[in-house]
């Protein structure tokens, strides 16, 4: 049985609200940071546990905290990224849903390190129900002081508010979602200058996803050093994952970073094998925008090592045989699945989402779009092939934001990994139609080359 | 004024010192030539335009004297400030020409190609852009994106199809009006410019997004079929304006007036006055003065060699203005191979003339040898 730390309370009855969570030892880290704790010193907890960003770039979150700047009488934000709309992530909605306390809890902390009186929660439109359970939170917390002006005796007034979004993807890039809560339209900005100097209202401002944010209550409540002793390497703490796909159980999961894949994928604790016992084909191990992977470098690294479902293992080997650990969205894809539709499905989403803002992603995404569809369709060439990759090359790392990126990346791996199945949909179009194109080769052992 | 720190920095191996602040486009910009990346979104005189485009570009190779690391990405230099010390490469690096020729085709992949109906033809940047930087062929089979139209009202004609969405016309109905009544509805590829309400844009300042659209999405609806502008004759003139200053570009073929805009410089942007405000004009000069006796004539105004509208002046110092060559000092002071140098060779040729001096159509005379 892995660790749990954000989860364990999960379904006691009642959680959801005030009493029961306060009784099953809730707010502890509220007291003790309030009570006990400079929030200089609650930083450098966070610095010395080595908690990585939970939203996808894995960036330590104490390193960003220490970055916000502290003019002389500017008001500080923080706000804390709910709008999750990757496809294929939903762990913040569970936790949201399940443990609302958990996120204000971590949100008053967070808010006394860094200053922030004003503290925002921007959770995306379709999760309606989601921001009345925070808002009911909110109010519980309000009521039984945990809110609002002086807190606990300790001189410090925090007020949290509920934003919701309109709906659109982008809105989780945070300078976006800074302009959206601004009540702007939702364009990333183009940085620098970066949010730690000017975010909301041109005000210093740390956004923090939902699960960094709890993640700080056991920090605060066992001491930053003890938190990074879990984990492996620079993969401290435990982090959730929300697998779906064509696997027995799906769900979110906590897991503490020291599993491998395939004990994630195969055993009963967690996903509990591939469903109808079918064979494992690829995997998109951290959200729609982390390349995809064959079933062979999924489990094994390209030097044949294990991989393991941390950060460092499942990007080894780059971009060329590995992938992201992302926002931990674990989507296992059977032999039955055809790749060129799932690229096709993902690129659909990504020009659906592109804000238009700046061009290579405006235009390359739907040009991507097509260009699949058309391969999908039977109506392929060889030379589609070569175009996307053309494609996909120029769009990333010319853009704004890393969405370009997240849309270029999915479409790169699947070429890069599953070239013959696309080329096998240009040259048996009718055949494609029908049948898809299987397991092939992809879960064989590869041949590595030692290099030199 | 007080004395502020130049910071030295090196564009394509020429090496200039620039205030603090200056984007690395701005830098290149004084150098100028071919060293000056192109921009379809930035717009010195409108504060938050630029980054969008994304055809400036540029790569740090150095990122400063103190941090000389190389920037990983390619970075938009309108949006970039200079460091001291910084090294920027910009047409020596083919990883920035490739990016760029990316661009140019992603922007042109929807855009209509109706050059030959479209008024802006001839001073269009993205006729330029796609003509110094794009391929010639296209790799885009599919149907180019179609919008509804929307009416802007009497002075102004959208054409989305042809728009590149640079936001210089919301930035410039957001600093020129005290209310943006147009603005982008939807996003992604689908996202365009309009009025939320069919509204007609009637602010008096409104005629300047005219000027600053880099395409032909915004043109003149009172000159519109009316005329090529590169048959017309551009003259500065000015009127007493109690609005605006007054100080405008008329477009002329013989005595008739047939457009009036505000007075670009060579970038392609309206120029700052002597004060060092921008010389925005206001509707009623740009709509309804189109009569010569509503001027006062300066004179012809020069035109960059760079633009085909210089093509029917022959005019030499008077009508145009040649471009900076910095071919040598980018290669570091390796100079083109000239195959044939047609002075030395030709006998029908003054050596001492150059072609592009001819004060109108060159004549026999332009080709004597001067030996007779």
């Amino acid at each position: 049985m892995g660790m749990k730390l954000l989860l364990e309370k999960a379904h006691v009855e009642g959680i959801r609200h005030f009493e029961a969570y306060r009784r099953e030892g809730g707010y502890r880290s509220v007291e003790k940071a309030l009570k006990e704790m400079s929030p200089e010193a609650i930083v450098e907890e966070v610095k010395k546990s080595g908690l990585r960003g939970r939203g996808g770039a894995g960036f330590p979150a104490g390193m960003k905290w220490s970055f916000i700047a502290k003019p002389e009488g500017v008001p500080r934000h923080l706000v804390c990224n709910a709008d999750e709309s990757e496809p294929g992530t939903f762990k913040d909605r569970y936790l949201m849903e399940f443990l609302p306390h958990l996120l204000l809890e971590g949100l008053i902390v967070s808010s006394y390190a860094l200053g922030s009186h004003a503290t925002y929660i921007y959770i995306r439109g379709e999760y309606a129900w989601i921001a009345t359970i925070l808002e009911t939170a909110i109010a519980e917390a309000k009521a039984n002081g945990m809110l609002g002006n002086n807190i606990l005796g300790s001189g410090f007034d925090c007020e949290i508010y509920v934003h919701r979004g309109a709906g659109a993807y982008i809105c989780g890039e945070e300078t976006a979602l800074i302009e959206s809560l601004e009540g702007k339209r939702g364009n990333p900005r183009i940085k620098p200058p970066f949010p730690a100097i000017q975010g909301v209202w041109m005000r210093p401002t740390v956004v923090n996803n939902v699960e960094t944010l709890a993640a700080v209550v056991p920090i605060i409540n066992m001491g930053g050093e003890e938190y990074a002793k879990i984990g492996v390497g620079k993969s401290t703490g435990t982090k959730l994952i929300s697998a779906c796909g064509n696997i027995n159980k799906p769900g979110v999961y906590e897991i503490d970073m020291t599993i491998s894949v395939e004990e994630f994928i195969y055993s009963d604790e967690y996903c509990g094998g591939i469903a109808n016992g079918k064979r494992l084909k690829a995997c998109i191990p951290g959200g729609s925008s982390v390349p995809i992977l064959p079933a062979n470098l999924l489990l094994k690294t390209a030097k044949g090592e294990t991989r393991y479902m941390n950060y460092e293992s499942l990007s080894d080997g780059g971009f060329a045989s590995g992938s992201m650990m992302g926002s931990g969205g674990f989507i296992v894809l059977d032999e039955d699945q055809c790749i060129v539709k799932n690229t096709y499905t993902l690129a659909r989403f990504y020009r659906h989402e592109s804000c238009g803002q700046c061009s290579p992603c405006r235009e390359g995404t739907g040009w991507m779009e097509k260009i699949l569809w058309r391969l999908e369709n039977g109506e392929g060439k060889e030379t589609d092939i070569d175009l996307l990759w053309d494609i996909q090359r120029r769009i990333e790392g010319n853009t704004i934001c890393p969405l370009g990126d997240a849309a270029a990346w999915p479409v790169a791996a699947a070429i890069r990994h599953f070239r013959d199945e696309f080329e096998w949909h240009v040259r048996e179009p009718q055949e494609a139609k029908r049948r898809n194109y299987g397991l092939a080769h992809y879960a064989d052992p590869i041949h590595v080359p030692v290099a030199g | 004024m007080s004395e502020q720190p130049l910071l030295t920095v090196t564009i394509d191996n020429i090496t200039i010192q620039v205030p603090a602040g200056t984007s690395i486009l701005q830098a290149a910009r004084k150098v100028g030539g071919d060293v000056a990346p192109p921009a379809m979104c930035y717009y010195s005189k409108l504060e938050g335009s630029g980054g969008k485009c994304r055809t400036c570009l540029v790569e740090v190779s150095k990122g400063s004297e103190k941090d000389p690391r190389p920037m990983p990405k390619l970075v938009a230099s309108c949006r970039t400030n200079v460091m001291d010390g910084m090294e920027v490469k910009n047409i020596t690096s083919p990883r920035v020409t490739d990016a760029r020729a990316g661009v140019v085709e992603f922007l042109l992949i929807n855009h209509p190609l109706d050059c030959p109906i479209c008024d802006q033809a001839g001073e269009c940047h993205l006729q330029d852009l796609s003509y110094e930087h794009g391929k010639e062929g296209t790799r885009y089979e599919f149907q180019r994106r179609t919008f509804k139209q929307h009416d802007l009202g009497p002075y102004i004609q959208l054409h989305m199809t042809r728009c590149i969405l640079c936001y210089r016309c919301v930035y410039t109905a957001d600093q020129l009006t005290n209310k943006r009544e147009h603005g982008i509805l939807d996003r992604g590829d689908h996202s365009e410019i309009a009025t939320l309400i069919e509204k007609s844009l009637e602010n008096n300042f409104i005629g300047n997004v005219i000027d600053v659209c880099p395409v032909g999405a915004l043109t003149d609806k009172t000159f519109r079929f009316k005329n090529r502008v590169w048959f017309l004759k551009p003259e500065n003139a000015h009127r007493e304006c109690p609005d605006c200053c007054g100080k405008v570009t008329l477009w002329n073929r013989g005595d008739e007036v047939f457009r009036v805009t505000a007075r670009k410089d060579e970038w392609g942007e309206v120029e700052s006055l002597a004060d060092g405000s921008t010389a925005w004009i206001c509707n009623t000069c740009r709509f309804e003065k189109k009569k010569s006796s509503d001027w006062v004539i300066e004179g012809p105004r020069k035109i960059s060699r760079h633009s085909v509208i210089s093509q029917g002046h022959y005019e030499g110092k008077v009508g145009t203005t040649v471009p900076t060559e910095i071919f040598s000092a980018v290669h570091g002071g390796r100079n083109p191979k000239l195959l044939m140098d047609i002075h030395s060779v030709s006998e029908v040729n003054r050596p001492e003339i150059q072609l592009s001096q001819i004060a109108g159509p060159s004549t026999g005379n332009d080709f004597t040898t001067g030996k007779d």
